[in-house]
């Protein structure tokens, strides 16, 4: 017979846990999302749950927020089986949940988005002061600074997602869901958001943290699921398991996390850009001073944290943007007079950062996104008119070299997932075979899969003779591809280093603006300061 | 290099049954439309104390049923074709051409006077008076076009006020320089020389019709069009600037070119209508005889999903109402406005889609269950 306060611990045990679906399965048509589904979450933990793209992560969390119902399994919240049928009944069991696109109306301050279908009442009417103070009040309460008057439309991404996360606290929210937070966020807001995360965690809450990258999962998370395929394949403690084996687990095979190139062997420069300036869309300096030379045979990367004119200058250079002060040579030609055609005639492709909206028309079909580099030259036109037969064996043979997962090449880009998008986007820009080439945040909100497979063609591009213009926000991507880094700040390069030579430490200064105390030279070696382990989770 | 990429089961039926999906959705919404007007309009009908199966078979029967009527409809369809063609063309390049009606107009009025003011033989009269409204619809295109480019103010608007000027600008020329003489608002008659021959005039068929050989340039702009369109580098450039300018200026495409060429190829076509209609129908210009083709062309053209064969046969089936609504004038006493009803029935329906669509977004900012979310536009 048991002591009675073992028995009484074993029940808080089990109270313990805030989540629990079991045996959930979902189909959809042609695909079942969720199949045998088991998680359990505890009470007060950060629970990463990891996949690929498409391996079911989100539908299992609306399943739980009951946007979908389920075809098999069952639901306890907090120890209880439950019945979640709709949406309203998750927030009663307080559950909140912020999605991977927000659903936030543009239009509307803060305040009204955040209390908007529960808004305090005056008889029928809206209560503006009561909404105000409400806001006010939440926001200090959790330490989540906003400003309940501004309108959404004028907000930074990373304080949307905040707002977001503030509507679900509004709701009383007390077992949070994250959909990928990180995926749309700069370094920055990402550190933000893990301070937001700690302090709920700290003051009760339960947090389900939705990524596929595996820095995020070792920093924050206590526990972590994995899912592929619709199925859960582990849930293991954070600290005894590491980025590879979430790799291995997650794609079902062993991925390099470290990008594998050899030594740059860098010949003459192809790209040569002096003093540049360039202003931004509000009129203001974005380029102030720029000078830089990418040598065929090497990636340079440009490091610095969003919005310190990278953009401007990518933009700048495939002649988006006019430049008001400088020159841009390729191959000592050049090309500041040259409308965005004749530039890429004399050898530039680029791969934009915004891969939605300037990479692809999504509305169009494959084949006429692949072609728009190269359809008014023979073969896949003639005179006037196009030649479909020749542009069809272009798309399928690009589409078969890039590995773009597409059942055909006449169907509109919007059907593709965004690693198969990306690779339409590669295709088009390496197939011109560029002597420069840009590539600019070329991982964003990809998964682990995708990303090797980008930074293989990137490296290959440049063993073929590419000049690489390498332009991220990811630290770890620009030292793992680059063979010299520059990093920009204020419009301004305030450093360029062998990316051997670079250390994360020593780069994260310039990025803050800090010049004065590190001349390259003084920065300390790589592999002094990081273990293996800790390098590799850096990767990705 | 497929050694390299993951296996992922899930999304190949998916894409498809999403893409497929598009094509459904649209030819559901249009037909769902068209059902839904029918018996709105049937209700309509019954509340005016008629019997709408008889009408619909009656109009059907007056748009295709007779000879007489199958020749009205050609000879109302005509006009509509080539406005619907001229819309669909600015529309998918991405402008809203609303100005295809002015345009119309000019083009008509451009055409009457090279066809009255000149003497020459046929061979070189004729095509010089429809290029004279191919000109003057280009022109009248040409000055929103600019205000667009160099101002950045919305097509829509210029295009309106545009509308506005074309029609006093052709009531002053009908009553003083271009008038037949001075108690009439309307042109002398045009020359034999640059007359497009009616049906009537030349076959045994369409006795007592005016359709004209007009019929077979607008069938051939829209096939020229619609080839265009799929086969040509100009028809890509279109299509990619009106799917998305910021794409196609990243690709190289030169925007201005493309939006100036698009619009001014599209108030050709609608001015080139103008001048059919005159030299097939009515021979000279009375002031006003024209009002509303250029709407019916951009409903024609919304109606059948912007693209040029949607377009072409949307033109058609209204030019087949308008003739079977005709019919019932003639034959049963009902308005024809009833038909007009039915038209616009039909519009508010496809655009109540948007409605829908529009509300289905509110709900999802309130946070209340969505049947699909946007969770499938991974970032
Ligand atoms: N509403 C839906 N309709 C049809 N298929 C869907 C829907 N939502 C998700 N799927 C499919 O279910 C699978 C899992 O998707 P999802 O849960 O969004 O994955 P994840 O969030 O892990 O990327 C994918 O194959 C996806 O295409
Ligand atoms: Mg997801």
């Amino acid at each position: 017979m048991l002591p009675s306060y073992i028995l009484h611990a074993q029940e808080i045990n089990y109270m313990a846990l805030a989540v629990e679906m079991i045996g959930i399965r979902k189909e959809f048509p042609g695909v079942v999302a969720n199949d045998n589904v088991n998680l359990s979450v505890e009470q007060g933990e950060i629970h990463a749950l990891v996949g690929e793209n498409g391996a079911g992560k989100t539908t299992l969390m609306n399943i739980l927020y009951g946007l979908y119902r389920a075809e098999a399994g069952t639901i306890k919240i907090r120890g209880k089986e439950v019945h979640i049928h709709r949406n309203s009944d998750a927030i009663t069991l307080g559950i909140g949940m912020v999605h991977q696109s927000f659903k936030l109306v543009p239009s509307f301050t803060v305040a009204e988005n955040i209390t908007l279908g529960a808004e305090p009442r005056k008889f029928i009417f809206t209560d503006r002061n009561a909404v105000r103070k409400n806001v006010q009040e939440i926001s200090e309460r959790f330490g989540l600074q906003v400003d309940p008057d501004t309108r959404i439309r004028d907000l930074p991404v990373g304080v949307q997602q905040r707002v977001e996360i503030l509507k679900a606290l509004y709701r009383n929210a007390d077992i949070l869901i994250l959909d990928e937070p990180t995926a749309v966020l700069t370094p920055q807001e990402t550190r933000d958001l893990f301070g937001v995360v700690r302090s709920l965690v700290a003051k009760g809450k339960t947090v389900i943290f939705i990524t596929h990258k595996f820095r995020e999962v070792m920093e924050i998370s206590n526990r972590v699921t994995v899912m592929r395929d619709g199925k859960v394949v582990a849930t293991k403690e954070t600290r005894d398991t590491n980025p590879a084996e979430l790799a291995r687990m997650m794609v079902g095979r062993e991925v390099l996390l470290r990008v594998d190139k050899e030594k740059a062997r860098p010949q003459e420069a192809v790209l040569q850009i002096q003093n540049l300036k360039v202003l931004d869309n509000r009129n203001l300096q974005a380029v102030r001073d720029v000078s830089l030379e990418v040598h065929k045979g090497e990636i340079l990367g440009i490091a610095g944290v969003e919005g310190n004119g990278q953009r401007e200058l990518v933009e700048a250079i495939v002649g988006l943007r006019p430049a008001i002060k400088g020159a841009i040579q390729v191959k000592g030609k050049e090309i500041t007079g040259l409308s965005v055609r004749d530039r890429r005639e004399t050898g530039i492709s680029c791969v934009p950062e915004d891969r939605y909206v300037r990479g692809v028309a999504l509305g169009a079909s494959i084949e006429d996104n692949l072609i728009v580099g190269n359809y008014f030259k023979e073969p896949m036109s003639k005179g006037q008119v196009l030649n479909l037969s020749k542009i069809a064996d272009f798309a399928r043979d690009m589409v078969k070299k890039f590995d773009v997962r597409t059942p055909g090449t006449t169907i509109p880009a919007f059907t593709l997932s965004g690693g198969n998008l990306q690779k339409v986007v590669l295709a088009r820009e390496i197939s011109a075979e560029p002597e420069l080439l840009i590539v600019a945040q070329p991982t964003r909100g990809l998964d682990v899969g995708s990303i090797e497979f980008v930074h293989r063609r990137i490296v290959e591009a440049r063993d073929k003779g590419a000049a690489v213009l390498l332009v991220s926000a990811e630290l770890e991507e620009v030292m793992s591809l680059s063979d010299r880094i520059s990093v920009i700040y204020e419009g301004r390069i305030v450093g360029t280093i062998d990316a051997d030579l670079a250390t994360e430490e020593g780069l994260g200064l310039w990025m803050a603006g800090v010049t004065d105390h590190h001349k390259p030279d003084e920065i300390p070696a790589a592999g002094d300061q990081l273990d293996i382990d800790q390098k590799e989770a850096n990767l990705v | 290099m497929s050694s390299i990429s993951i296996p992922k089961k899930s999304g190949f039926l998916t894409n498809l049954q999403r893409s497929m999906g598009g094509v459904l959705r649209r030819s559901l919404t249009i037909f769902l439309s068209v059902f839904l007007a029918i018996i709105v309009g049937s209700i309509i009908m019954l509340l005016y104390g008629q019997n709408p199966i008889m009408i619909y078979k009656l109009l059907i029967m007056g748009a295709f049923g007779s000879q007489v009527g199958f020749f009205v409809t050609i000879q109302r369809a005509t006009p509509i074709i080539f406005t619907a063609v001229a819309s669909a063309l600015a529309f998918r390049t991405g402008v809203f051409n609303v100005g295809v009606e002015g345009q119309f107009f000019i083009g008509a009025i451009a055409g009457t006077y090279v066809g009255y003011a000149f003497k020459m033989p046929t061979i070189i009269h004729l095509p010089l008076s429809l290029l004279a409204g191919f000109a003057g619809g280009a022109l009248w295109a040409f000055f929103p076009t600019l205000m667009r480019q160099k101002l950045g103010v919305s097509e829509i608007i210029t295009t309106i006020m545009t509308n506005y000027l074309a029609t006093y600008l052709i009531s002053w020329l009908t009553t003083y320089p271009l008038a037949a003489s001075a108690v009439t608002s309307e042109t002398p008659f045009v020359q034999p020389t640059a007359v497009l021959p009616q049906f009537q005039e030349f076959t045994p068929f369409g006795k007592g019709t005016q359709a004209s050989v007009g019929i077979f340039i607008a069938l051939g702009v829209a096939f020229v069009m619609w080839y265009i369109f799929k086969r040509t580098k100009l028809g890509y450039e279109w299509r990619m600037v009106g799917l998305s300018s910021l794409f196609s200026e990243f690709g190289g495409i030169n925007l201005n070119k493309t939006f100036i060429g698009g619009m001014l190829v599209s108030g050709g076509i609608a001015g080139l209508g103008g001048a059919v209609e005159i030299l097939g129908v009515w021979r000279k210009y009375k002031n006003l005889f024209a009002v509303g083709f250029g709407f019916k062309g951009n409903l024609a053209a919304l109606l059948g999903g912007q693209n040029i064969i949607g377009s072409t046969v949307a033109a058609s089936l209204y030019g087949a109402m308008e003739s079977g609504a005709l019919g019932l004038e003639w034959n049963a006493g009902v308005p024809r406005q009833l038909i007009d009803i039915v038209v616009g029935l039909i519009i508010f329906f496809m655009a109540a889609e948007g409605m829908w669509d529009f509300l289905r977004k509110i709900k999802i900012a309130r946070g209340e269950p969505a049947r699909r979310t946007t969770e499938n536009l991974e970032v």
